[in-house]
């Protein structure tokens, strides 16, 4: 094992169950607050996080854009279970928030192309609701290139 | 990756960004993808997924052909 990936791990973890908890991705020193551990530690777990393609960093920062599925800033792609809300970075994101969480939910987002209002309805890989097709204008390949762009 | 309500519109998006159509899924590949992508992933044991595996999801999804390969 690496120096640091049982850190990272830790972080990783918290992450996700604060943003699932709280609907909202915590900073680098909330985390430190809440796993008693050093600031530099939580900013070099996130550097190792998003090198690993795990978490995408704010640009010129060390603070969380992705969360992924999760995203820290409002998208045109939301998720809704129950009254909670959470936003997805992509359509592939948004219903990965349903895998996540393992429960039936709501995806509201708008035809890029229109404007059109378009509702899914996902729970587990079982997919309802609107017609629609999801188009990735990316190659696989290059995902990692720009991946707030892709 | 973009919800659009039809291929017509898919293609009406990328001819105004001077934009080739890139690769396309139906909803049901789609939610498959991202029910097998996502959900182990608060498994405290969660490894991200190695090109092999990543590859072996996309060929049993049918995303095969060169949009969908993973290696450059």
């Amino acid at each position: 094992m690496q120096p640091g990936t049982e850190l990272s791990n830790e972080v990783r973890l918290h992450v996700m169950r604060q943003v699932i908890e709280t609907g909202r991705v915590p900073k680098v020193d909330e985390t430190a607050n809440a796993l008693g551990q050093p600031s530099e530690d939580v900013r070099r777990a996130h550097r190792q996080l998003a090198e690993a393609h795990v978490f995408v960093l704010e640009p010129g920062s060390f603070e969380l854009r992705m969360a992924s599925p999760f995203s820290a800033i409002p998208t045109p792609f939301e998720v809704a279970i129950g009254e909670r809300k959470w936003w997805g970075n992509c359509i592939w994101d948004a219903m990965g928030i349903a895998a996540v969480l393992k429960a039936e939910a709501r995806i509201s987002t708008k035809c890029p192309d229109c404007g059109h209002p378009l509702s899914l309805t996902v729970n587990g890989p079982a997919v309802s609701g609107d017609p629609g097709i999801v188009h990735f204008a990316v190659p696989a390949a290059r995902w990692w290139d720009d991946i707030i762009y892709t | 990756m973009l919800l659009f309500r039809s291929e017509e519109h898919v293609e009406t998006w990328c001819w105004a960004r001077s934009l080739r159509v890139g690769g396309t899924l139906s909803l049901d590949q789609a939610s498959e993808l991202a029910w097998i992508w996502f959900r182990d992933r608060l498994e405290p044991s969660w490894k991200r997924k190695t090109l092999e595996e990543a590859e072996s999801i996309f060929g049993s999804l049918g995303l095969t052909g060169n949009f969908w390969k993973l290696r450059p």
